[in-house]
């Protein structure tokens, strides 16, 4: 039932959260930026990245998932927060046009929406995810991903399908 | 004249007249609650309720009925049709017939029959088949668990108030309503409801749960299953389901007040009316009825496993010990 | 965009049958029982908003409930890439209209972290006022809304009634009653009218008279609304953190977080207030939980109101917003949870992306894992538990 919340001021937090992150995978880029830990790591790498940030550092909540479409490649965030002040911001990049990126749902199970979410509006498609499916647009009919920087808002080719 | 009256003395005639006037008041009474619901309604929430048609809103009803009489009945596509509309008749002739045995007033009952109160019972249970005809017909999900719903409670709930009547017929030694009335004589502290206050309230709960009011609305359940049996009647067909609920309402009330309240007995013996001995009657049926709408506003809704429990676990061990203590105290006395 | 087979290779769960999960499969054998499938929604009157849920029955018993989103949906997201910084704020409120100005607030707070621009204190003292009131307006027909599931009509008039009157204070400060486009990037709109402070002390003294009678006394003690609350909705603490759960929802379980104090912002850390919790996690427990939070939420506004430092409302963000390039967090403790926003630059005067971080969408993840095993009139509490809002999931 009970809990435990992480101890200890702020700031050996997040040195610990960068040390126990940075010991452990090859990072490309770590470092604290007032009480964020930003890190990026490689794309292969998210699922282990993940998996310690909430197994090994007890970091127990994922906030959410931002998925930016940069033409051409793919920007994810993930923002992890340890509920006492600390957030570790996971980034990664995936290039390409169809992107395929491991899933975090065994490590988060909160993912789960956030990664369809993202799979809805951007395609990214999350590889071993339990219920990969669309959360706000139409399950058939509909093979457009809204939030693509290549999606122009038109009624009439929008809705093609559905009429 | 006399001539009109002596007609009366013939019975089927009289049986005839007497019971069309019953009809009359049953569904003018449902009009009348319809909007004394809402006003009560309406004062519990610090609101207004209806004020706009007539004086006061007092045709507000009269509007209702004739908005309800244009609408259309809209029956579902794969409904069972027969079954679709007989429900809401099944379930206002059972309301209007209990009123045939109950005495208004010395003399004044329609049918003063010795097994008055086998003939209530045997007739309310049928209310139950009204809404299972509904949930059946209706051939919705939602309806069909508002059916089930209602078949489970009505039924297991019979029994507590069956086994509550039984206190008050051995008290009075008939099954007559006008008897049961007489036994109980025309003073306040000699009515059943004190003697008998366990079966009292036993049948008060119970009748809650057999008109299906809150906070034993299961089979509507409007938060989950959106109206549950009616949910897909409409126009007049619902106006009659809605009139069969408020005469039962009625019929339940009127029903406490002949066997726990002294029917139309006074309070006090000098507050003896006469002929005018229906107000009291009157007086103490209206206030059952606002208990029941005070009860409605303000609890929320049971549970079914929580409703079942209640019935069986509570009710049904209470009436059977308060029988066997009105028993010995019967056989001491 | 993506190819058929790809789509059937990533959403191949989701057309398999859900069968077997009868409670008793024995029973199941012997009669030829079968589950039935219901559909609760979207168009469901005691529903909170356009949701559907896909529910498998046993009898009473939900074996399966799926929630299908999107009968709101705008595309917010898309909306906020398509207009100018300031302009992105209305629209803000159109996310969960019941929080209106802790969205502002979100997204305010995110694009000020991209500009690195000063707010004036009293400005800041304004927002948390602000936001203490819309929570008041939040928390106060959420109750109302519980107990309108559990089937008693009363309390949901008289939560409306206190949130009519506090929308009359919106009113008189932002000039709208609910879509307000008050709080701005760099400050507020404008300045609380002379008169509107003693209004709003008097309107929470007259709410502190009264909130025991109507909310506490009628509710708390009543036989039914304990037997329908109590262990209904029951969870963990780590059922609630893993899936994800903020605000009240978490809180009922005993879990300590609030972002007010633990991810300070505005004007926060100066108030003295308390975060309140509860050990049992059930619909009860959130219910207590709400109750205690608007009494705290009361004394905040009575700190703002005494503290208040008189100047400007508005910083100096310059005419024209235009961001440098980077990326901005902004995160409140709205009404249901956890909101954050989440805005990516591109130096432009149109945000590259916004990301809304919605606490009704996370917090409906519980459904999937807790409704299950409970019975059908019990969703409608849990919901209440949850109190989600259809604009905020939605988007």
């Amino acid at each position: 039932m009970a809990l435990t919340l992480p101890e200890g001021d702020l700031q050996s937090r997040l040195q610990r959260y960068l040390d126990g992150l940075g010991d452990r995978h090859g990072l490309e880029e770590a470092e604290i930026v007032g009480d964020v830990v930003r890190i990026v790591a490689r794309k292969d790498d998210i699922p282990a990245v993940l998996a310690t940030a909430r197994e090994t550092l007890a970091i127990p909540h994922l906030s959410f998932i931002t998925v930016v479409d940069r033409q051409g490649s793919f920007e994810l965030t993930y923002e992890l927060m340890d509920f006492r002040g600390a957030t570790v911001r996971v980034k990664t990049t995936i290039e390409g046009d169809e992107p395929v990126i491991g899933t975090v749902t065994g490590v988060y199970p909160t993912a789960n929406w956030h990664e369809r979410e993202a799979y809805d509006m951007f395609g990214v498609a999350f590889a071993g995810h339990p219920d990969l499916r669309r959360t706000y647009m139409w399950q058939d009919h509909f093979d457009h991903h809204p939030l693509l920087k290549s999606f122009e808002i038109s009624t009439k080719r929008t809705f093609e399908g559905l009429r | 004249m006399q001539t009109v009256l002596n007609l009366l003395e013939v019975e089927p005639i009289r049986l005839l007249i007497s019971f069309g006037a019953v009809l009359f008041l049953v569904l003018n009474l449902a009009a009348v609650l319809t909007m004394a619901e809402r006003k009560v309604s309406g004062y519990i929430h610090l609101r207004f309720g209806p004020n706009r048609v007539g004086p006061r809103g007092l045709l507000q009803p009269a509007a209702d009925v004739f908005k309800l009489f244009t609408k259309e009945n809209v029956a579902p596509g794969r409904s069972d049709l027969w079954v679709f509309l007989g429900a809401p008749i099944a379930m206002f002739i059972p309301a209007a017939l209990v009123w045939l045995v109950v005495p208004f007033a010395p003399g004044a009952v329609v049918a003063d029959l010795n097994v008055a109160i086998l003939f209530f019972v045997a007739i309310t249970s049928i209310g139950a088949l009204g809404v299972v005809m509904a949930g059946y017909g209706s051939r919705s999900a939602f309806s069909l668990l508002g059916a089930l719903r209602g078949a489970a409670q009505m039924i297991s709930y019979e029994v507590p108030l069956i086994l509550s009547l039984l206190g008050v017929v051995m008290l009075s030694g008939s099954l007559s309503l006008t008897d049961v009335v007489r036994a109980q004589g025309d003073t306040i502290w000699t009515w059943y409801f004190l003697p008998q206050l366990p079966m009292f309230l036993t049948f008060y709960i119970s009748g809650i749960a057999e008109v299906k009011r809150v906070p034993f609305d299961l089979p509507e359940g409007e938060s989950e299953i959106v109206g549950g049996f009616m949910i897909e009647y409409s126009g007049m067909t619902w106006a009659l389901i809605q009139a069969a609920e408020f005469a039962s309402m009625a019929v339940m009330s009127a029903i406490t007040v002949t066997l726990f309240l002294g029917g139309w007995q006074p309070p006090l013996p000098f507050l003896d009316l006469g002929h005018f001995n229906w107000v009291w009657f009157g007086i103490k049926t209206a206030l059952i009825m606002f208990t029941f709408q005070w009860i409605r506003w303000t609890v929320p809704r049971l549970r079914m496993d929580q409703l079942m429990d209640l019935g069986w676990k509570v009710l049904v061990p209470m009436t059977l010990i308060w029988l066997f203590v009105t028993a010995g105290a019967m056989l001491v006395i | 965009m993506l190819g058929e087979e790809r789509r059937a290779e990533h959403e191949g769960a989701l057309t398999e049958p859900a069968s077997g999960r009868l409670v008793s499969p024995d029973i199941r054998d012997e009669f030829g029982l079968e589950t039935i499938d219901m559909n609760m929604g979207p168009q469901h009157p005691a529903m909170h908003g356009l949701l559907r849920l896909i529910l498998e029955l046993d009898g009473e018993t939900v074996v399966r409930c799926d929630p299908v989103m999107g009968y709101l949906h705008r595309c917010q997201e898309k909306i906020a890439e398509n207009r100018m910084y300031p302009a992105v704020i209305p629209m803000t409120d159109r996310l969960d209209y019941f929080a209106n100005m802790h969205n502002e607030h979100g997204y305010c707070l995110a694009v000020e972290d991209l500009l690195d621009v000063e707010i004036p204190p009293r400005a800041e003292y304004i927002r948390v006022l602000m936001c203490e009131l819309m929570r008041l307006a939040s928390h106060i027909p959420s109750i109302g809304f519980l107990m309108l599931e559990l089937g008693a009509f009363t309390p949901i008039l008289y939560a409306f009634r206190e949130r009519e009157r506090i929308q009359t204070i919106f009113e008189a400060v932002t000039g709208a009653r609910m879509m307000f486009h008050y709080i701005r990037i760099g400050g507020v709109k404008a300045d609380l009218p002379p008169d509107i402070p003693q209004k709003i002390w008097d309107y929470i003294e007259s709410l502190e008279d009264h909130f025991k009678r109507d909310f506490v006394d009628l509710i708390q003690g009543n036989e039914i609304f304990i037997s329908r609350t109590r262990n209904v909705g029951k969870m963990t603490q780590e059922q609630a953190v893993e899936m994800g759960v903020t605000g009240p929802a978490l809180r009922c379980t005993g879990v300590d977080f609030d972002i007010r104090i633990d991810y300070p912002y505005s004007a926060y850390p100066e108030m003295e207030f308390e975060v309140i919790t509860d050990t049992a996690g059930d619909v009860e427990a959130s219910y207590r939980v709400r109750i205690a939070e608007c009494l705290q939420s009361i004394r905040i506004i009575k700190q703002c109101l005494e503290q208040i430092p008189e100047g400007e409302v508005m910083g100096d963000t310059g005419r024209r917003i235009r961001p440098p390039e980077g990326e901005g967090f902004g995160r409140v403790e709205s009404p249901r949870g956890e909101y954050a926003v989440h805005v990516v630059s591109d130096g432009s005067d149109t945000p590259y992306r916004v990301h809304y971080r919605d606490p009704s969408f996370c917090n409906m993840q519980l459904l999937q894992e807790i409704v299950p095993g409970h019975y059908l009139p019990d969703i409608m509490p849990i919901m209440g538990l949850i109190d989600p809002v259809s604009g905020g999931w939605d988007k």
